[in-house]
């Protein structure tokens, strides 16, 4: 069991925690944590997802009805039956667990779902639970649920500060769900699965069981996070929620940071989501799905992998060179507004985990002769 | 009672029709997916993009709209070699290729956006004047672009299914499509084979963006509803199988118009999904033979 990174990972989330703390001693922007929730959101999403996907290597293109259910269960019971948050959001997570498991509980019985007909199952899910939240007056019926007068707990000073914590909760939550469940029995056999599911049966590996169990909890995870997130969005339409875009991005951030690690998901949703707020903010939303695109293009042609092993062999030059751009930005380009500051961070460090080992080592060796790449090395888990 | 049956036939006809035009919009998704073992997402983005070009060329060019696919169809022919060379050059087998050609169907719509914007356009009724046309045969009244659609879908399923029975060329393809390196063994060109395949299938997007410009009003999204249509009609017709392709094409269309007569649109698009996800779990090598039968 790595320590190092679960140690690292639990003092971030206490800072994360402080944070809203600071906000209100020091009085910065908000939207610094409205930034920081997506991040959150999307963590919970993409690793999720991942634990299922990533680990078993069995793609499920089908995320957004699990987060569609969340969603859609929170608004409905929050706005028509009076609920309360806090009461609505168990509820929201055992529907999409619920459905994950029928949906798993049909699917894994046929041998024959296997690979790229496994994900176009999911699709159809996933599309056609929109089509159904369209066409039940019930739930949605084409008018869409707008959120109003959600309370929060006194404690927090807005609700953008509840929404906050309850964001950060749930991906605490569920990376170190991914965690275990890597270090475990079930995760050692869904990697198995991810090698060679007759293989692994052959072996003993209940992939059954395992499948199930570990797609039940990606349905679970993804709902509750989504319960959270129809707070967020306010207004709740059928085609702002069964986006296939949900999916999509689950994926690309899992599979940029890395699937078969818990961390993974953590590294692409902080690169995809800072690169898209920034540039969705400056009004270049159609640049930025292209550079999504393209992202997706590259990491499955040069890096399917992703960028976890790299970053774990090139750690300290990153670092560096993270420190190093912060810092010139600060000193050459104030004011600089903390966010862009930040991508353009990540983003150098992103091209320096890109770096093919070829070059990488090249420069390494010319930089600093003592530093040793070790580039070869790391990327086998 | 007599007319209540009339449009029921109209109905089921017209249904019947509009499968002529999923079918071509399938077709490339069954043949790449079925042939090359390459699952093209990117071909939505395709046919819209030729349906663009086709509204471009009629509405601001004058040409008659038909004549246009004569300058769509050698471009989607080099698009598609392109792509399959990219295909064949990283060597991405099928499960990537979902996550790969998505990527790029990502792309091409936001390049659509940007160069069209998401307004919907659509080619005016003075320079499209076969839109509001239809052919009376007895008491029963046919569009004149959805006849010509099914009529064109024929044509091309016909037309590939003899070039895979009828030809060498054919055979080689089967040959490929059964076991690649065999085939090689026996001295078949895979790669040009891939490639020339690749570029024809891909081209039918141009012949499907014709249609879809005269028939529908265009914006960048305009492909996202018929992507789970065009996997159920590949799906259900089996991978590769072109006549199979026509068949499912036409059974979706018949059983989504009809439905469409009884409930709400939404829930007739729910139905291809339903029938996908039914065949999926009972028969998921097609309702019709696959091209090469899986050993």
């Amino acid at each position: 069991m790595r320590w190092k990174p679960l140690l690292a990972a639990l003092g971030t989330a206490a800072l994360l925690a402080a944070i809203p703390l600071l906000q209100r001693a020091l009085g910065f922007s908000v939207y610094y944590l409205v930034f920081l929730y997506f991040i959150f959101f999307w963590v919970a999403q993409a690793t999720s997802w991942n634990l299922f996907s990533g680990y078993a290597g069995m793609f499920s293109f089908g995320q957004v009805a699990f987060l569609g259910t969340g969603v859609y269960t929170v608004a409905i019971l929050i706005m028509r039956y009076g609920w309360s948050l806090p009461a609505a959001l168990p509820v929201a997570a055992a529907l999409a667990g619920l459905l994950a498991f029928t949906v798993g509980w049909i699917v894994f019985r046929l041998r024959s779902l296997r690979g790229e007909l496994f994900s176009l199952f999911t699709l159809v899910v996933g599309i056609g639970g929109g089509y159904v939240a369209n066409s039940t007056p019930w739930i949605d019926g084409g008018q869409g649920i707008a959120l109003t007068r959600v309370g929060y707990p006194a404690l927090f000073e807005s609700m953008t500060e509840y929404l906050y914590y309850l964001g950060l909760g749930t991906a605490v939550l569920a990376v170190s769900v991914a965690a275990a469940i890597q270090y475990s029995r079930l995760g050692r056999g869904l990697f198995a699965i991810h090698d060679d599911e007759r293989v692994a049966e052959g072996l003993g590996v209940p992939t059954f069981r395992y499948k199930l169990t570990a797609f039940t909890i990606n349905g679970l995870l993804a709902g509750l996070s989504g319960g959270i997130h129809a707070v967020q969005m306010n207004y709740v339409a059928v085609d702002s929620v069964f986006t296939l875009h949900f999916s999509l991005y689950a994926i690309l951030m899992s599979v940029l940071g890395g699937t078969r690690h818990w961390m993974g998901p953590i590294l692409g949703a902080l690169v995809i989501h800072s690169l898209s707020d920034r540039l969705a903010s400056a009004g270049f939303s159609e640049l930025q799905q292209v550079i999504t695109g393209s992202t997706l293009v590259i990491i499955i042609l040069f890096m399917r992998d992703g960028i976890y092993g790299r970053l774990r062999d090139r750690l300290q030059p990153t670092l560096v060179l993270m420190a190093v751009t912060a810092l010139v930005q600060w000193l050459a380009l104030r004011p600089v507004d903390g966010l862009t500051l930040l991508t353009i961070t990540v983003f150098v460090a992103l091209a320096m985990l890109l770096l093919p080992p070829a070059v990488y080592d090249r420069v390494a060796a010319a930089w600093r002769p003592r530093f040793s790449s070790g580039s070869g090395m790391g990327s086998a888990l | 009672m007599w007319d209540t049956a009339l449009s029921l036939i109209q109905t089921a006809i017209a249904g019947v029709l509009t499968g002529g035009l999923y079918t071509i919009i399938s077709l490339a998704l069954s043949l790449s997916w079925g042939v090359l073992r390459v699952i093209n997402l990117a071909h939505f983005g395709l046919v819209v993009l030729a349906a663009y070009m086709t509204y471009q060329l009629t509405q601001f060019g004058n040409w008659n709209p038909f004549v246009t696919v004569l300058a769509t169809f050698p471009i989607f022919l080099l698009v598609g070699m392109g792509l399959q060379y990219f295909f064949l050059r990283f060597r991405i087998e099928t499960t990537p290729s979902l996550l790969v050609t998505f990527g790029l169907f990502l792309i091409l719509e936001n390049v659509m956006k940007m160069i069209w914007t998401a307004d919907f356009r659509r080619i005016s009724f003075a320079k499209n004047p076969y839109f509001v046309s239809s052919i009376s045969v007895g008491p029963l009244v046919l569009p004149l672009l959805l006849l010509l659609v099914f009529v064109v879908a024929v044509v091309l399923a016909v037309a590939f299914h003899l070039l895979f029975k009828k030809t060498h060329v054919g055979r080689a393809l089967r040959a490929i499509t059964q076991d690649p390196a065999v085939a090689t063994a026996f001295g078949v060109d895979y790669e040009r084979l891939a490639l020339a395949f690749g570029g024809l299938a891909t081209a039918t997007a141009a012949v499907a963006g014709v249609f879809v410009g005269m028939i529908y009003a265009l914006y960048p999204s305009a492909a996202e509803p018929w992507i789970g249509i065009s996997f159920a009609v590949t799906i259900m017709g089996g991978l590769g199988n072109p006549l199979g392709a026509l068949g499912a094409g036409v059974i979706i269309g018949l059983v989504e118009a009809m439905t469409q007569r009884v409930a709400d649109p939404s829930v007739a698009r729910l139905v291809s999904l339903v029938l996908l996800a039914i065949v999926l779990l009972v028969r998921p090598s097609g309702l019709f033979r696959p091209l090469v039968p899986e050993q």
